[in-house]
């Protein structure tokens, strides 16, 4: 999986915010925000990278447990994919 | 012509009348030297604009509205970003006020205009802000909304105060992700990526280094009163 290009990712009064730029500001309208993992989630899958990585960097980044972690990059994964986020 | 706006040379080629009146008290007295931006409006962005207005505006008008917008999304780059808010002058300092249209921005900076001796409105409507080393500047615009308030002048900012209606006052200091929340529907986010990241960049040093509240409050001198003691920190002393 990998996020399309065309958003870029800032913290703004310490929350984490996504918003469109370019061609895809003319596809999709607002503004993302995100938890700390959602930030961490999106910055790695801003390169193409599989749910297992993804996995793998959660539990690397972060002191939680593998089915958390996994269960987390999924959603994260869906949620991209039913926003047409995922090239 | 090339204005003199916000600290910046700015290029303006207008086509219709309307602009040159409009932005006459910013006209520079230097009209050779290089610019720092320039806008003009192309026939899409104006007939998109004239279409999409509800009204039936002249096309000075219409022309007036989107020269503004272009200038205001390259001005993040510039270390400047537009905001949607009053901003009055007291006392040698800056304060803003916020809210969606209607909620009472000219009502209650009005308030302040009649309270406070010596207050005046810096703009209305749609100030400039840039980044300085320990608070924002805002600056006057020919754009300050449809009362026509303010005037060429800047002042550092010391407070964000978002309004909101209410049956009493009461004024609450805002979390920064609070103040995120809320300045967001109140900035304009450029749609190329430089101008768009640093929009944001912009925006999260506005919040680190301008104290934010929220305000509900009715239309009284004691509305004026909870304000300014927030902001200011002095005691408001009845007259």
């Amino acid at each position: 999986m990998k996020i399309k290009k065309g958003f870029v990712l800032r913290k703004v009064g310490g929350e984490s915010v996504v918003v469109p730029v370019g061609e895809m500001s003319k596809q999709f309208h607002g503004m993302i925000n995100l938890n700390e993992t959602g930030a961490f989630l999106w910055t790695f899958f801003s390169a193409e990278h599989t749910v297992d990585e993804g996995v793998a960097a959660l539990l690397a980044e972060y002191d939680v447990d593998e089915q958390l972690a996994r269960a987390d990059v999924e959603q994260f994964v869906k949620t991209i994919v039913a926003n047409g986020f995922a090239e | 012509m090339i204005y003199d706006i916000a600290g910046l040379r700015i290029l303006i080629e207008n086509r219709c009348k309307y602009t040159e009146r409009f932005c006459a008290a910013y006209l520079s007295a230097d009209q050779t030297s290089p610019v720092h931006l320039s806008a003009k409006v192309t026939n899409e962005e104006f007939y998109e604009e004239k279409n999409a207005s509800v009204q039936d505006f002249s096309d000075g008008y219409i022309e007036n509205i989107c020269l503004y917008r272009g200038i205001c999304r390259q001005l993040p780059s510039l270390n400047r970003m537009l905001l949607h808010a009053a901003v009055l002058e007291y006392d040698g300092n800056g304060y803003a006020f916020l809210g969606k249209s209607g909620t009472g921005k000219s009502t209650h900076t009005g308030l302040w205009l009649k309270y406070l001796d010596g207050s005046k409105i810096v703009n209305g409507d749609k100030p400039i802000l840039q980044a300085a080393k320990e608070h924002f500047i805002a600056y006057g615009t020919p754009w300050m909304g449809k009362e026509g308030l303010g005037c060429n002048s800047s002042v550092p900012l010391k407070g964000l105060c978002f309004l909101e209606q209410a049956k009493t006052n009461e004024i609450v200091r805002l979390s920064p992700s609070e103040a995120a929340t809320r300045l967001f529907s109140q900035i304009l986010l450029p749609t190329d990526e430089e101008n768009a990241a640093k929009t944001l960049e912009l925006a999260d040093e506005l919040i680190a280094k301008t104290p934010a509240y929220l305000l509900k409050c009715t239309i009284s001198e004691d509305a004026v009163k909870a304000s300014y003691e927030a902001m200011t920190g002095k005691e408001y002393s009845k007259r």
